[in-house]
């Protein structure tokens, strides 16, 4: 009896070690404040540098006469088309672009006027649709053509590199300009530069 | 000889305790900005190890600080939006980066304009810095900015 017993206790045991299953509550993902260093920060530019930077350029051009204190609002594209990223920094220069655009779409609130060139093919198709008699004319306008733009930006976004051999530590400077044409003129109505220098030992990889 | 050691011994050692007493830390929950109203028109550290008060302690009220506001105010830019500015002093020998940033407010003391972004500042020691923010509305504006050091 008690080597049954015996036998039947110890076949127990070893078929919990058999489990495959690991029932250890997992690491939860954390959200963190996009303004804010988050837990992984390195040298590159994060997601509080193209906060902090569409932030400046937004209030700066707001308080541009030449951009918000005429009385017929300009015509703006403000797009990926002319941003150059020059830098080491692997980022996705849309990143700037849309969130200065869109944000500036809300603050400006009519003061300036947004020209969507990056859809332009989009609205070739439903115009042409139109003038083809497949749909109808919709209900607000008919115009002899898509919006010309007063001004446009470009910029470009530029780094310096060293790293302390002895030590590890890593240096970048980062500038990041934005300049404002005029489409007519090719002068340079508004310009924004946004700095920074960052140093870190961390092994941070950008993607 | 030896009693006089001891009691020299102690009243240094209640001196010193006495002393502590003086300084309440940052994380202590008596300062008074800890429950100050909000003022319109102000610039606060939010961060006490900055610049902290406190009252009632052994000694009376305190005040320890490392920078302080010099000046503050605020103006109009050409487009009619509002430019605030504060002047930082650094009291130490040495450099703070601090972050700053400004929550507006209209007439009626509601929250208004574009959520308010940490802006980065250098203030070297012993010197002046100034921080600048743009409203983007053009209606007339209250303001409050924090100052914190940088993480």
């Amino acid at each position: 009896m008690k080597t049954a017993c015996a036998l039947a206790t110890a076949s127990l045991v070893l078929s919990g070690c058999a489990s495959n299953i690991d029932n250890a509550k997992g690491k939860p993902s954390v959200y963190e404040d996009v303004s804010t260093t988050g837990s992984v920060g390195g040298v590159g530019i994060e997601s509080q540098d193209v906060v902090a930077v569409t932030d400046k350029m937004m209030r700066d051009m707001m308080a541009n006469p030449l951009l918000t204190g005429r009385s017929t609002p300009p015509r703006i594209i403000i797009d990926n088309e002319y941003i150059k990223n020059e830098s080491t920094s692997v980022v996705n220069t849309n990143m700037f672009t849309d969130r200065l655009r869109i944000e500036l779409n809300r603050a400006a609130n009519g003061r300036m006027v947004f020209v969507g060139r990056h859809f332009s093919d989009m609205v070739q198709k439903e115009r042409d649709l139109k003038r083809d008699g497949a749909v109808d004319g919709g209900t607000i306008r008919k115009t002899a053509a898509q919006a010309g733009a007063d001004f446009r930006l470009g910029g470009r976004i530029s780094s310096l590199d060293a790293i302390d051999r002895n030590t590890g530590t890593q240096s970048r400077y980062s500038q990041i300009s934005f300049e404002m044409v005029d489409l007519e003129l090719g002068t340079i109505v508004w310009s924004g530069l946004y700095e920074m220098r960052k140093a870190a030992r961390d092994n941070v990889v950008y993607r | 000889m030896k009693s006089i050691v001891k009691t020299l011994t102690a009243a240094a050692l209640g001196l010193g305790l006495l002393a502590g007493c003086t300084n309440l830390p940052s994380d202590s929950t008596r300062l008074t900005e800890r429950t100050a109203p909000i003022t319109m028109n102000s610039v606060v550290f939010s961060d006490y190890n900055l610049s902290r008060t406190w009252d009632g302690g052994i000694f009376g009220d305190g005040e320890r600080y490392r920078l302080t506001v010099a000046q503050h105010g605020q103006r109009a830019t050409a487009t009619g939006t509002t430019e605030v500015y504060a002047v930082l002093r650094n009291h130490t020998d040495y450099d703070y980066q601090v972050e700053a940033r400004t929550q507006f407010f209209d007439q009626d003391g509601v929250p208004t304009d574009v959520k308010p972004t940490w802006q980065r500042l250098t203030v070297s020691g012993n010197s002046l810095a100034t921080y600048r923010e743009l409203s983007t509305s053009t209606q007339p504006l209250q303001y409050r900015v924090e100052v914190r050091e940088l993480n």
